[in-house]
């Protein structure tokens, strides 16, 4: 098992409605921000196409659930802010255009060293929690800029670099593995690749896991972002089996889009990647990061995207490690709605520091006790409950002993 | 573990600064839970229903005829909310008066509703649905807070399609004269509600009843307000008071509603036991009865499937707070694990809590349906299934946590028992055959649903199971468009869609139900014993003699008894003898029309249609025979010669008809269509009525064949001599068991079929007693039957004998749902 399997050592958040919201590890005063991954890069599976081979995505029911997820957790006032200040230390602040120059490279590594503005931080009393986005991301060429520019503001936010022929792909694997190498030399430590669409949509899954491979290996040290660019991908099901190949091949995350699709970052693609996600975790004990980027603008996207991963994976999936927010819009709207819903400071921190209930709401006693029986569960849950851990096959076994 | 259950805060600080600064209703706060332990939105939402509440101080009756009735003297039972166990309200309790009173009112509104132009109709319904969408808040707030079900789907799934509805029937009232033209509205329709069935189920019933000019009366059990409330919501539009009136009382008062003259039909949605003695007590009384019962619904999970998505069909329909029942789950063995696997992961992420709170996923339903789902798990624990609950809920909490029970052992009561909300019971097989004769044991066919990618394999089994309802790698999905229904134990009144029109038309001129209920019928020995039977004089007639024996799968066999019974002509004298068939030769014709559904139902259309045109043909070559026979008894010679011609142009006209059966829906907001099938009953038996001994029979059974069944046939008890001659023909046309025909004592042959198991629906032509009895005998199974009430019919008429309402008899609708896309 790697050692991205720290389930114990992740944060928890709590739910989402009314519940406290513990602090989560980036905002803690005794932990601040370390550079982005507290772990070694993954190591590649062997290619096992039976995973994929069986596999059939129902579009029309992935539709459903996609709308249905967004209206089923809401959260408002504190929480909403406290889940917006979340949502910040998720943000991958990117800044990917043709006209980008060291000036603004500057600036953006500002923005990312000072997401919220002060004087709203001191009112909510976060202005010392050591809040930051989880990195910026850059094209290969600003990257040294990128880097002297954090060096200077003096911080650890890891610049991360799109890489191999972003955003098409269409360029000769040498080439786009070089790129990763010098992308790498320059200081990025996440480099986002993209992956080849043609072999996805000829089906050569074979090819198309070699050469991530050979990506892996070229980042070195350096963390592995797959690009899926799912709206070229053709069908959910081919989204499914390229997220697959890309995890099978040691991707630290998988990112939806580039940004530069007509179709970008959508609730009905998430879901069939987290599920794959959670499809590879059960299978290998390794957990994969998330990425959705392009088309992410407003706050209430970034909350709906937290609730989905939440929903979907749990919340130790709630953590910059596993999920990012690749966005350049987004950081302005947060902060413009953090400002405009000004919240006395203990609320807020009310909300941070309140512990977890001692009694739990379904317990209020409004029925007569009757029996003396204690809260049924059978033992093999009792036992899957204490042992979170454990992999499917284990689990099997042990309902066989019981 | 089941997440949340949270909403609610102890933390005093917290509640306690936010309770501050939140005016309560006046008067009523105090009563009320302590409102500083509620968070702010579910507060908020609170405070509308408690506003609308105090309107009535606090006090509900009924309301009829545009005015809330509240009469003195009637016992009454407090509305709790579910959850905290708080007193909401103190509702009234109708008594048998207060029924009398809506009835009247409702046919005193009938008058003028009924004879309205449909498009005047369609503008009050609009009306309607204008009216609920300015009160919708006050309509998802105060259902969540009574029924403690989750306001997310009240707000997002029911009261849209409450609108949907209206607007959909507004439609059809506004083409009512046209496209409905020869049928004309029942009358005061009382629809009776059990407890588990919320508002919506009432809707889909009001509306199709309202649209083509019935008025309704309904009975809501005690305690719920919502009803009510869209009862006064239709009487303050002002213009037709009477048109819903809802008076709330216990289930006993069903058969007073039922039994008041002048209700024409009676729609009954509750549980199947319920339905079952409703049957039996209404037997033989005026009005028509719909039953809509039980609520457990299946879904079928093959290897081919999404899984994860058909886990969310499984949240869909069993743990969101959408569906009234448990849910009965058939899963492929080679996925058994996997599937297990997801849904207990899935299930530890559902949410529970205050219903009223919109992040929640399930809420409670109250002790009535906690105690039935705890007597169901510890139930099915004790017989050795395994029962897994995501989180320890304690037991005197209101709350019950999603639960999957697997490995049931097949014989356990569990297994035929339906399942309780919020129940799922999982079990395995092994190919789809084996799933389809499963799925099809079971006694319940409500609705369905299929998780396979693979085309062929999903329209198979959607077209296999015997539900009303298939939804492909979808669940719970409704719409106004598509009719809704059941089969089987979950009985045959249709909602939605034309089914649901057809509910409450009947063919224009026929005249009023009325009560034809007989004290003196002893169901225990009606029919039981056969008049024995001696040899009645000479036998004179033409030659050949007349046919003897009983058609049984495809050949004429001596009747069990081996004794006949003399058939008498006009004069009196004797005829001929037929044979005097007894319960062992209706089971033997059961079993050949069984054996021979498989093959019919396979058939297209057109091949039966070629059948019957041959039999048209072959009737026609023996037209002197017939003529001569008819003719001897008392028919005459033109009247004899007109019944065979008609007989002739009716198998031709029903073979013709076969041919263009289901059609497509395009439903707003899928993509992909649903389909309409008419899918034959099955094995349908038919006791013809006497008169017009030849084209009654020819009309009868043509009507079901077209539709795909297979008939068990007894003909004219009178004059049964022409039906015989036609059997020659059918012996040596159709294939074996198709038509079976059975001659005897009417009575007994009429008991036997009643009383069969295997028989899937019954129409009876013949005494008022005999009416009566086929009515009580059928809830047995709950077969759908039709019953001439003694009175007889003109069969020589187009509306009759060859009318829509026969075809709408002789099939039953599908729906079957095929979203699409990639």
């Amino acid at each position: 098992m790697s050692a991205r399997n720290r389930g114990t050592e992740l944060d928890q958040v709590g739910g989402a409605t009314e519940e406290g919201v513990d602090l989560p590890s980036s905002l803690h005063p005794t932990g601040m921000h370390t550079s982005g991954f507290g772990c070694f890069p993954m190591e590649p599976e062997a290619l096992n196409l039976s995973w994929i081979s069986k596999m059939q995505v129902n579009q029309p029911a992935v539709l459903r659930r996609a709308q249905q997820i967004q209206a089923r957790r809401t959260v408002k006032k504190e929480w909403q802010a406290a889940w917006l200040l979340k949502a910040v230390t998720f943000i991958d602040l990117t800044t990917l255009s043709g006209d980008d120059t060291s000036s603004n490279i500057q600036r953006l590594c500002y923005k990312a060293k000072y997401p919220i503005r002060e004087d709203l931080l001191k009112t909510l009393n976060m202005h010392d929690k050591g809040l930051t986005t989880a990195a910026v991301c850059v094209y290969p060429a600003r990257v040294c800029d990128a880097v002297r520019a954090l060096k200077a503001a003096g911080c650890t936010i890891p610049v991360a670099s799109v890489a191999t022929g972003f955003p098409a792909g269409q360029t000769h694997l040498k080439t786009r593995l070089e790129e990763i190498r010098l992308a790498v030399e320059d200081g990025a430590t996440e480099i986002d690749v993209v992956i080849n669409r043609t072999l996805v949509l000829t089906g050569q899954w074979e090819a198309l896991y070699d050469e991530i491979r050979q990506f892996r290996k070229a980042c070195g040290e350096a963390h592995l972002k797959t690009i899926l660019a799912t709206g070229e991908l053709g069908s959910l099901t081919n989204v499914y089996k390229a997220s697959m190949i890309a995890m099978m091949a040691g991707s630290d995350f998988i990112k939806t889009s580039t940004g530069k699709e007509t179709v970008n970052a959508t609730f009905p693609v998430a879901i069939v990647m987290l599920r794959a996600i959670r499809d590879f975790f059960w299978k290998t004990g390794n957990k994969v990061g998330f990425k959705p980027a392009g088309g992410i603008r407003s706050a209430k996207d970034s909350l709906a995207w937290l609730s989905l991963v939440k929903e979907e994976l749990g919340d130790e999936w709630l953590t910059p490690d596993l999920f990012r927010i690749g966005a350049s819009t987004l950081l302005s709207d947060i902060e413009r709605q953090v400002c405009n819903n000004p919240l006395s400071w203990d609320k807020l921190t009310s909300v941070f520091l309140r512990k977890k209930r001692k009694i739990p709401y379904w317990a209020m006693r409004t029925r007569e006790k009757t029996s003396s029986d204690l809260p049924h569960c059978t033992q093999t849950s009792a036992f899957i409950q204490a042992n979170p851990h454990l992999k499917w096959a284990d689990w099997t076994r042990e309902r066989e002993c019981a | 573990m089941f997440m949340g259950y949270f909403p609610s805060v102890q933390d005093k600080n917290w509640g306690g600064q936010r309770g501050a600064g939140v005016p309560l209703p006046k008067d009523s706060g105090q009563k009320l839970s302590s409102p500083s332990c509620l968070p702010d939105p579910i507060l908020n939402s609170l405070r509308l229903p408690q506003a609308w509440l105090d309107t009535q101080d606090r006090h509900l009756g009924h309301y009829v005829n545009g005015k809330w009735l509240k009469p003195e003297h009637r016992n009454s039972v407090p509305c709790q909310d579910p959850i905290t166990g708080e007193r909401l309200a103190i509702c009234l309790q109708a008594q048998a008066e207060d029924v009398v009173a809506a009835v009247e009112a409702a046919g005193t509104a009938f008058e003028n509703w009924s004879g309205l132009p449909g498009a005047s109709r369609a503008q009050h319904l609009l009306r309607l649905a204008k009216m609920i969408q300015k009160h919708q808040r006050l309509l998802w707030t105060l259902e969540s807070l009574v029924t403690g079900r989750a306001v997310r789907e009240v707000r997002d799934g029911d009261v849209p399609l409450a609108q949907q509805l209206l607007q959909y029937h507004a439609v059809q009232a506004y083409t009512q004269e046209e496209v409905l033209a020869g049928w004309e509205p029942m009358g005061v329709i009382g629809l009776i509600l059990s407890p588990t069935f919320s508002f919506l189920e009432m809707m889909w019933r009001i509306c199709p009843a309202l649209a083509v000019g019935c008025t309704v009366v309904v009975l809501v059990p005690p305690a719920s307000p919502t009803p009510l409330l869209l009862a006064q919501l239709a009487g303050e539009l002002g213009s037709f008071p009477g048109i819903l009136n809802v008076i709330s009382g216990p289930a006993s008062l069903g058969p007073v509603l039922a039994s008041q003259p002048g209700v024409q039909k009676v729609t009954f949605c509750g549980a199947i036991e319920e339905g079952r003695a409703l049957r039996r007590t209404l037997a033989g009384k005026g009005a028509e009865l719909g039953l809509a019962l039980g609520a457990e619904s299946l879904l079928m999970l093959t290897e081919a499937a999404d899984v994860d998505s058909a886990v969310e069909g499984v949240v869909d329909a069993a743990w969101s707070d959408r569906s009234a029942g448990g849910l009965r789950l058939l899963i492929q063995e080679s996925v058994w694990d996997e599937t297990m696997r997801r849904l207990q992961e899935r299930m530890a992420r559902l949410r529970g809590g205050r219903g009223l709170d919109g992040a929640v996923d399930m809420g409670a339903r109250g002790a009535a349906a906690h105690d039935l789902a705890q007597r169901y798990v510890r139930e099915a624990r004790s017989q050795g299934a395994q029962v897994f609950q995501a989180g320890a809920v304690p037991s005197d909490s209101p709350f019950f946590p999603p639960t999957l029970v697997s490995d049931l052992p097949p014989a356990s009561p569990c297994t035929q028992a339906e399942v309780p909300w919020p129940v799922v019971v999982a079990s395995p097989f092994r190919t789809a055959k084996e799933a389809l004769a499963v799925a099809n044991g079971t006694p319940r066919g409500a609705s369905a649903s299929v998780w396979s990618e693979r085309l062929g394999q999903a329209l198979e089994l959607g077209y296999g199971l015997r539900v009303g309802t298939v939804w492909i790698n979808a669940h719970g999905l409704r719409n106004a468009e598509v009719p809704t229904g059941g089969c089987k134990e979950s009985g045959s009144s249709w909602s939605g869609g034309p089914d649901g029109l057809y509910e409450y038309l009947r063919p224009s001129g026929t005249p009023a139900r009325l009560s034809y209920f007989s004290e003196n019928l002893n169901y225990g020995t009606f029919g039981l014993a056969v008049p024995s039977t001696l040899p009645a004089g000479p036998e004179i007639g033409p030659s050949p003699a007349t046919p003897y024996g009983l058609l049984i799968g495809g050949h004429f066999q001596a009747p069990g008894a081996r004794s006949s019974r003399p058939i008498q002509d006009a004069q009196g004298n004797l005829h001929g003898y037929v044979a005097e068939g007894g319960a062992k030769d209706i089971r033997g014709a059961v079993e050949a029309a069984h054996q021979a559904a498989p093959g019919w139902v396979g058939q297209s259309p057109g091949a039966r249609a070629t059948l019957l045109w041959a039999l048209a043909t072959a009737l026609e070559r023996r037209e002197a025979a017939l003529t001569s026979r008819l003719e001897r008894h008392g028919t005459e010679l033109k009247d004899a010669k007109v019944e065979v011609e008609l007989s002739a142009r009716q198998l031709r006209a029903w073979g013709a008809r076969a041919q263009a059966q289901g059609h497509v829906l395009q439903v707003a907001g899928l993509k992909g269509p649903v389909l309409r099938l008419r899918e034959p009953l099955g094995v349908l038996a038919i006791v013809c009525p006497d008169e017009w001994p030849l084209l009654a029979f020819v009309s009868l059974l043509a009507a079901a064949l077209a539709h795909g069944n297979t008939v068990v046939l007894v003909p004219s008890g009178a004059c049964p001599i022409p039906a015989l001659e036609l059997c020659q023909d059918m012996a040596a046309l159709l294939p074996a068991g198709l038509v079976n025909v059975v001659t005897g004592d009417r009575d007994h042959l009429t008991r036997c079929l009643a009383l069969h198991q295997d028989v899937q629906a019954l129409w009876y032509f013949g005494s008022a007693q005999g009416s009566q009895f086929v009515e009580w005998a059928s809830a047995g199974n709950l077969k759908p039957v039709w019953v001439n009430r003694g009175c007889p019919w003109a069969w020589d008429q187009e509306a009759k004998g060859a009318g829509r309402e026969l075809g709408l008899r002789a099939a039953r609708t599908k729906a079957l749902w095929l979203p699409m896309g990639d």
